[in-house]
């Protein structure tokens, strides 16, 4: 697994790796979604989502609060993201399972995404992701 | 104690300028000496950014439950000048208006015969945990209608009684509430979750009054021993999530706009005067009145079911009262021998206003607020009220809860949900979540002890313990 949860007495503290921008979106999505439902099995409902910010962190922060309203109010699980970025623009296409009472038991609200000790960072042939999930 | 950081009295610590680069007022908090062994360096670090907010007052301040948020420290509470002040999402947090209400009821704990039946019966008359939906269906009107008018709104659809609304916070609607400063996004979060409690550390509880401390008080607020109340601990749900992330992207444009320097980009703010100050102001007291009315529909839902099992009326359930943790609210304080209108910030952070003060039913007048304090869910709540010491010190307020300890990370490995669900039920606690995860991640031992954090707030004066209850059953989300 490319994500981790790290320690954070409040909320929940995420470790994403990956070796592009691209992946590291996707794989973020991917820690979120199990954050929120626990189990998460590839779907066949499609998505596409597009949306500007100025600069790589407010990217992320912005995809991951659409993907929280989406499946919010879609009852969807995300199960797959195949992100593209140029610049500042991100396309997605996103695949998703409709959420279940009885099969997602484990997951938790998340409530927000934090801007706090949100950072992206490049190391070596890695990005590197850590975000703080309110919860 | 961190260093630093510099002891004024027992029970308060100061956070002197220069602790971060561009403070304007010394940050303060309140803790004992075994609160401060928990004490984390970013939360303090949290609290010394919030001082370097323009137009701040007096103090940067954070109480016993303080811990790393994010923005604000959980239990953070600052003023911010009408004039030349700022108001930040980041203060508030995403669950605008969480808060909690207690109310009574005329049974005690011999009554409760059938305590699983009712637990159970709660459980499934409130829509609980992720993905449960509403069974109410409301228009864009009719959630208009909420977002303006909170709890008078769900009292006026039959959702509880008139008495209610004065023992609520504000009558349980925020004036300056703007239905169209929250977004078309946010109401659709919101029109199928009003009336649901959430998950995480959202919950109802039965209880029952062990321990009264001061009796007229009691009396006052119609606390009796052994009698069963009823906490109900809930927010804005998505509605108020929604408007937290929307608004905080608006405002950190106005941030840069308006030339502000921030140490970190969850303080984002404007001036409270500014077109983006005003539009979150108006998103954020809708959310608020929502909240209120999701609480008040909750609480007639309990109702419904007490009065069906135990055949007792509503207006022998009356509700002692409904604060308000997560929230910025306009109030007028004395500042150093002077009255100044402020934007009080409230983060993880109870109102405590004392005697004689605005906004209190004639009951409570002599006394001060009702503040409630939940513990977790195996220890006792608390019921305070608040002090002219929190008027002078605290602009009002005082803590809201126990505050973590232990991150969920590790809750998940040393405890289960099963082991904690049936190590309360030993002693007499019933638990009911829609899955055991849930419960391990709420466990007594992932909090402060409550009793140490109210110890601190009477201690310091900043409010006064009333009584003490326990739980007997608890629905968590």
């Amino acid at each position: 697994m490319s994500f981790e949860e790290l320690e954070h007495t409040a909320d929940i503290r995420m470790r994403v790796k990956a070796s592009t921008l691209e992946g590291l979106f996707s794989d973020a999505a991917r820690a979120l979604m199990t954050v929120l439902y626990g189990t998460i099995d590839p779907g066949n409902i499609c998505r596409h989502i597009e949306m500007d910010a100025d600069d790589p962190v407010s990217l992320l922060h912005g995809f991951l609060s659409e993907l929280l309203y989406i499946s919010d109010v879609e009852e969807l699980v995300i199960s797959g993201a195949e992100v593209r970025i140029t610049g500042n623009h991100l396309s997605a296409d996103l695949l998703g399972e409709p959420f279940s009472r009885e099969k997602h038991t484990s997951g938790r609200e998340v409530k927000g995404i934090s801007y706090s000790d949100l950072t992206i960072v490049r190391e070596h042939d890695s990005y590197i992701l850590e975000v703080i999930f309110d919860v | 104690m961190l260093q630093g950081v510099k002891r004024l009295a027992p029970f308060e610590w100061e956070v002197p300028v220069g602790y971060v680069p561009g403070m304007r007022v010394p940050g303060r908090f309140f803790l004992s000496d075994e609160l401060a062994e928990t004490l984390e360096e970013g939360a303090v670090q949290q609290l010394a950014n919030v001082a370097t907010m323009p137009g701040i007052v007096k103090n940067s301040l954070a109480m016993p439950d303080i811990h790393w948020g994010y923005g604000f420290p959980i239990g953070g509470v600052a003023a911010f000048s009408i004039e030349d002040g700022v108001i930040s999402p980041g203060g508030v947090g995403f669950d605008i208006n969480c808060g909690v209400r207690i109310l009574t009821t005329p049974l005690s704990e011999k009554d409760l015969t059938k305590k699983r039946e009712l637990i159970e019966r709660l459980f499934n008359a409130v829509p609980t945990g992720v993905g449960a939906k509403s069974s109410l269906r409301l228009t864009q009107k009719e959630l208009d209608g909420m977002l303006t008018g909170g709890a008078r709104w769900a009292v006026r659809q039959g959702f509880g009684i008139e008495s209610d609304l004065v023992h609520c916070e504000e009558q349980g609607a925020m004036a300056g509430a703007d239905p169209a400063a929250v977004s078309a996004k946010a109401r659709q979060r919101g029109m199928p979750q009003s009336g649901t409690l959430g998950a995480g550390n959202h919950f109802l509880e039965i209880q029952a009054v062990r321990e009264i401390y001061q009796e007229d008080v009691a009396k006052a607020f119609g606390l009796t021993p052994g009698q069963i109340c009823v906490m109900i601990h809930c927010g804005s749900r998505g509605l108020g999530h929604q408007v937290c992330t929307e608004h905080l992207k608006v405002l950190e444009g106005a941030t840069k706009k308006y030339g502000i320097s921030l140490p970190d980009r969850q303080l984002a703010c404007a001036p409270l005067t500014s077109p983006e100050g005003e539009a979150y102001f108006g998103a954020m007291a809708a959310s608020s009145n929502y909240a209120w009315a999701n609480r008040q529909v909750i609480m007639h839902m309990v109702r419904q079911v007490f009065s069906e099992m135990f055949h007792i009326l509503y207006e022998e359930m009356p509700l002692v009262y409904d604060v308000a943790h997560n929230v910025a609210k306009l109030e007028e304080h004395n500042v150093d021998g002077r009255r100044m209108q402020l934007c009080v910030h409230r983060k993880g952070a109870t109102r405590a206003f004392g005697p004689g003060a605005p906004d209190l039913p004639g009951e409570y007048a002599p006394w001060g607020q009702p503040v409630i304090i939940p513990g977790s869910m195996g220890t006792s709540s608390f019921l305070l009220h608040g002090t002219r010491g929190a008027m002078e010190r605290t602009f009002g307020s005082t803590c809201h809860g126990s505050g973590r300890v232990m991150s969920r990370i590790k809750a998940k490995k040393v405890l289960s949900g099963r082991k904690v669900k049936d190590a309360l039920a030993a002693d007499g606690i019933i638990v009911r979540a829609p899955h055991d995860g849930a419960i391990a991640d709420e466990a007594p031992e992932v909090y402060k002890p409550s009793a140490e954090v109210v110890r601190v707030v009477d201690s310091a004066g900043i409010s006064r313990l009333v009584a003490r209850v326990v739980p007997l059953g608890v629905i968590k989300g």
